[in-house]
C-alpha cells in the first residue's frame, strides 16, 4: 500500500481539533471543542427479515438442527449490515463451522443431562454435569463476550474484549453468589458489575471503552422494577380475591366434583395475569439497563453514546413483542426483532468532539473508537 | 469466461478500507480477464487475482464485500457484477442458492409450511416415536429400580398401607392377576400389590385406583376391589395395567416429556424465559394428549382380554363407571358426555368416550369370538 501524502477532500484529519480535545491548555479552553452528533439508523424491513428468518428455520429443521449455526450468522448478518453510522455499516462475521462445533458439544452436553436426570440410577450424572456449567459459566461469559466482540466489524476494523478470566469469575461467579446470598440485595450490584466488566474490556480496534456509570443508577432500576411488579400484582389480585370468594360461596358444596367453568376461568386470568407482570418488570429492566449503559458509555476520551429513547415505550415493545409471538406461536419473530432494533436504533446517537473523518484517518488509539459504543448496543441488543 | 472483457465491463465504484485503520475511502474496481485492479482515494492502486478474492456470502440488502489477502477490503452495491464474479470463482454456491429462497415470497412461504407440517408431524408421530423406541431400548433392571424406588417412595411417604384383605381373598385376586399376566406375556417379572389406598395420616388418598409402574408391579387398592361387583371387573382393571406395562407407557411418558422440553427449547430459543414459562401450558396439553393415547391403548388390550375369556366388554364398562360416580351403585348407562374443553385437561380420555370404546370392541370381537369357541 502506498503511503500518499495527506489526502486531499473530506478526509483530511482535522488535527487542531483532535489536538485541542487531548492537550487540554489554555487553547482549548478558549475554544470549546465542537461536538458532532452522528444518529444510528436501522434499515432493515420486517418482510424481507421474516423470509429470511423462516427459510433458514425450515433449512434448521430439514437438517434437524445442523444448519441452525448458518441460519443464526445469517439472522445476524442481517441486523448488523442493516445498522448505520456514519454512512458505513456494521458487519457480523462470525465462522459458523466454528459455531456448530460449539453447538454440538453443548447440545450433548444438555441432552445427556436430560436423560440422566430422569433415571434415578444415572441422576449423579446430571448432577455432575449442572456442577460442571455452574463452575464454568463465568468462563463461558467470558468467551462469549470475547468471540462476539471479535466477530463484530465496523469500517474493515474488528472489535475486541480483553476480559480475563478472573475478572470474569469475580463478576459473574462471586458477584451472582453475593446476589443470591443476600436475598437478591446485591443484585442490581451484580448487574452493574457485569455490565462494567463488559464495556470496560471491550475495544474498537485497539481503543479502549469506558464505563461511567455507578451501581446507583442499577439500584434505581431494580427498585422500579419491584414498584412496577409489587404494584401490578396489589391491583391483579385484588379482583381475583374477590372473584374467589364470590365464587366459592356458591361452589363450596361440590369441590369433589369438577371445577366449575369460572374458577378455571379465574385460575386461568390469574395465570396470565402474572405471565404479563413478569414480563413486564423484566422488559422494565432490560430497557432501563440498556439505556443507562448507552447514556455511560465513552470511547477513548472522545466518544461517547447517549440514548434518547424511553424506557417506557422500549417496555411496551417488548412486552407487546411477547405477547405477539406467543399469540402467533413464534412467526412473529422476525416482526418483533426488526420494530424493537429499529426503535432502539432510532434513539441512539454516537457525540463525537471530533468529526468522524478524523477518527477515520488518525492512526492514534483514538482513531476508530466512535464504532465502539454502537457495537456495544448490539452486544446488549442481542446478548441480553 | 462469463464475464466479458474490461472494455465492456464499467468498473464497480464503492469503498475501501485498508483493514488498519477505520478509514474510509471511495474507490473503484476494474475487471480485465483474471485481474482485478482497485484504485482508491489517495492515490492507492493495487492489483489482485480473481482466484484471491474472498467474497463474502450474499445477505439481502446488504453491501457486497470482497476480501484480499492482505486484509483490506473493498465494499460495493453492485451486487449484479458481484455474483458473476461468484459464478465465475464457484464461491458461494449453496448461501446463493439459500439467497434465491430468501428473496421471493411463494418460496418463503413454502418454507412456512414445510416448517408448520414437519413441527406438526414431529409432535403427532415423531416424539411418540422415539419415546416407544427410547422405552423399548432401556435396559430391564432400569425398570426394576423404577419400581422399587417407586413403591418405596409410595410406602414411606404414608399413601399405602397394608391391605386389610382376608389371605383368602388376596391369594383369589393373585391366582386371577396370574391368568392376566399369562395372557399378556412379554416377560416381565409381573407381580400385583394390594394395598390399602387409604391409610390413616395418608398426605393424599389414592382411593379406588389401580396403576402399573414400568418393571411389572400393578398396585391395585382395597377400594376398588370393594367397589366391584365381581372380579370380572378386576381382571378387566388388571388387564389394562399389564397394557401400561407390554407398552411401556410410563417410561415412554417420561420420554415424550423430554421431547417437548426439547420441542420447546427449539422453538422459543431459550432454556429459561418467559417464552418457555407460557410454552408450559401448551406442552402440559400435549402430554396429556399423549397420556390419554396410551389410555386407549390399554383399553384396547383389557376389551381383548375381556372378549377371549368372557365374551364381553361389560365388566370394564361398568366398574369405570362406579369409578367415575363414585357411586357403587351406577353403570356404563349412567355416565354423561363431558364437554371438549375438560378432555383436553384430562390425562384420561373421558369415561362416555372410553365406555364407547370398549363397546365398539365388543361389536368388533364378537363374531370372532364366538368363531373361536
Amino acid at each position: 500500500m502506498t503511503d500518499a501524502p495527506a489526502p486531499p477532500g473530506r478526509h483530511d484529519p482535522p488535527l487542531p481539533a483532535l489536538a485541542l480535545a487531548e492537550a487540554g491548555g489554555p487553547v482549548a479552553v478558549a475554544e470549546q471543542p465542537k461536538v458532532t452528533v452522528y444518529p444510528v439508523t436501522f434499515s432493515g424491513q420486517a418482510g424481507e427479515y421474516f423470509r429470511i428468518w423462516i427459510v433458514n428455520t425450515a433449512l434448521s429443521v430439514v437438517t434437524l438442527g445442523l444448519y441452525l449455526p448458518w441460519a443464526r450468522v445469517r439472522q445476524r448478518q442481517y441486523l448488523y449490515g442493516h445498522t448505520w453510522l456514519d454512512g458505513q455499516n456494521f458487519e457480523y462475521t462470525a465462522n459458523p463451522v466454528a459455531l456448530l462445533r460449539g453447538y454440538l458439544i453443548v447440545g450433548a452436553f444438555f441432552l445427556a443431562y436430560l436423560i440422566t436426570g430422569n433415571l434415578e440410577r444415572l441422576s449423579w450424572v446430571a448432577g455432575s454435569i449442572a456442577a460442571l456449567f455452574f463452575v464454568l459459566y463465568p468462563w463461558l461469559v467470558m468467551k462469549s463476550l470475547r468471540f462476539l466482540a471479535v466477530s463484530t466489524m465496523y469500517r474493515g476494523l474488528r472489535f475486541r474484549h480483553h476480559g480475563r478470566a478472573g475478572g470474569a469469575y469475580l463478576t459473574y461467579g462471586l458477584a451472582n453468589l453475593a446476589a443470591v446470598l443476600t436475598g437478591g440485595l446485591a443484585l442490581p450490584w451484580a448487574w452493574f458489575m457485569q455490565r462494567r466488566y463488559q464495556v470496560q474490556n471491550a475495544a474498537y480496534g485497539n481503543a479502549r471503552m469506558t464505563f461511567r456509570g455507578d451501581a446507583g443508577g442499577f439500584y434505581v432500576i431494580a427498585l422500579t422494577g419491584v414498584a412496577l411488579a409489587v404494584g401490578g400484582a396489589v391491583l391483579l389480585a385484588v379482583p381475583l380475591i374477590a372473584l374467589m370468594a364470590l365464587l366459592g360461596d356458591q361452589a363450596d358444596l361440590d369441590l369433589a366434583s369438577t371445577l366449575p367453568p369460572a374458577v378455571l376461568l379465574g385460575m386461568g386470568a390469574a395465570y396470565l395475569g402474572f405471565l404479563l407482570l413478569y414480563a413486564v418488570a423484566w422488559q422494565y429492566v432490560r430497557a432501563a439497563t440498556l439505556r443507562y449503559v448507552l447514556n455511560h458509555v465513552e470511547v477513548g476520551g472522545v466518544v461517547r453514546t447517549g440514548a434518547t429513547f424511553s424506557s417506557a415505550r422500549l417496555t411496551w415493545i417488548g412486552v407487546s413483542n411477547a405477547a405477539a409471538q406467543v399469540l402467533t406461536l413464534g412467526l412473529a419473530v422476525p416482526w418483533a426483532t426488526i420494530r424493537r432494533a429499529r426503535y432502539i436504533a432510532a434513539g441512539v446517537q454516537v457525540r463525537a468532539i471530533a468529526s468522524l473523518d478524523d477518527f477515520a484517518a488518525s492512526q492514534t488509539p483514538q482513531e476508530g473508537a466512535l464504532g465502539e459504543a454502537a457495537t456495544e448496543l448490539l452486544d446488549i441488543n442481542l446478548g441480553f | 469466461m462469463t464475464i466479458p472483457p474490461d472494455a465492456a465491463h464499467p468498473p464497480l465504484s464503492g469503498v475501501f478500507f485498508d483493514g488498519r485503520t477505520s478509514r474510509q475511502r471511495a474507490a473503484s474496481l476494474a475487471l480485465s480477464g483474471d485481474e482485478v485492479r482497485l484504485r482508491a482515494e489517495g492515490g492507492l492502486e493495487t492489483h489482485w487475482n480473481v482466484s484471491q478474492l474472498l467474497i463474502d456470502p450474499p445477505v439481502p440488502g446488504v453491501r457486497r464485500v470482497l476480501k484480499f489477502p492482505d486484509g483490506s477490503r473493498f465494499e460495493t452495491d453492485d451486487d449484479q457484477t458481484v455474483r458473476g464474479l461468484e459464478a465465475r470463482t464457484g464461491r458461494n454456491r449453496g448461501l446463493e442458492r439459500v439467497r434465491r429462497l430468501e428473496t421471493r415470497w411463494w418460496t418463503a412461504l413454502g418454507a412456512l409450511g414445510a416448517t408448520l407440517v414437519l413441527v406438526g408431524l414431529f409432535v403427532a408421530y415423531g416424539i411418540p416415536a422415539l419415546a416407544r423406541g427410547a422405552a423399548s431400548a432401556t435396559p430391564r433392571p432400569v425398570l426394576a429400580t423404577f419400581d422399587r424406588e417407586s413403591i418405596q417412595f409410595l410406602e414411606d411417604g404414608g399413601y399405602l398401607g397394608p391391605s386389610q384383605l382376608s389371605a383368602a381373598r388376596q391369594a383369589q385376586l393373585q391366582a386371577g392377576f396370574r391368568r392376566v399376566t399369562a395372557w399378556a406375556g412379554g416377560g416381565y417379572p409381573y407381580r400385583l400389590l394390594l394395598r390399602d389406598g387409604e391409610p390413616e395420616d395418608a398426605p393424599f388418598e389414592l382411593g379406588a385406583n389401580a396403576f402399573a409402574l414400568p418393571g411389572g408391579t400393578v398396585v391395585m387398592t382395597d377400594q376398588l376391589v370393594a367397589l366391584a361387583h365381581s372380579d370380572r371387573e378386576l381382571l378387566g382393571v388388571l388387564a389394562h395395567e399389564t397394557g401400561h406395562v407390554t407398552h411401556r407407557h410410563g417410561l415412554a411418558g417420561v420420554y415424550q416429556g423430554l421431547g417437548l422440553t426439547l420441542l420447546s427449547v427449539a422453538v422459543t430459543g431459550d432454556i429459561v424465559s418467559a417464552g418457555t414459562f407460557a410454552a408450559a401450558v401448551p406442552a402440559a396439553l400435549l402430554r396429556n394428549g399423549y397420556s390419554r393415547a396410551a389410555e386407549t391403548q390399554a383399553d384396547e388390550g383389557a376389551g381383548q382380554y375381556l372378549m377371549r375369556t368372557y365374551g364381553t366388554t361389560r365388566p370394564l364398562r361398568d366398574i369405570l363407571a362406579r369409578l367415575e360416580q363414585e357411586d357403587r351403585d351406577a353403570d356404563e348407562n349412567s355416565v354423561q358426555e363431558g364437554s371438549r374443553t375438560e378432555d383436553l385437561l384430562q390425562t384420561h380420555p373421558g369415561t362416555a368416550q372410553r365406555i364407547r370404546h370398549l363397546r365398539e370392541i365388543e361389536a368388533r370381537g364378537r363374531p370372532a369370538a364366538s368363531s373361536q369357541k
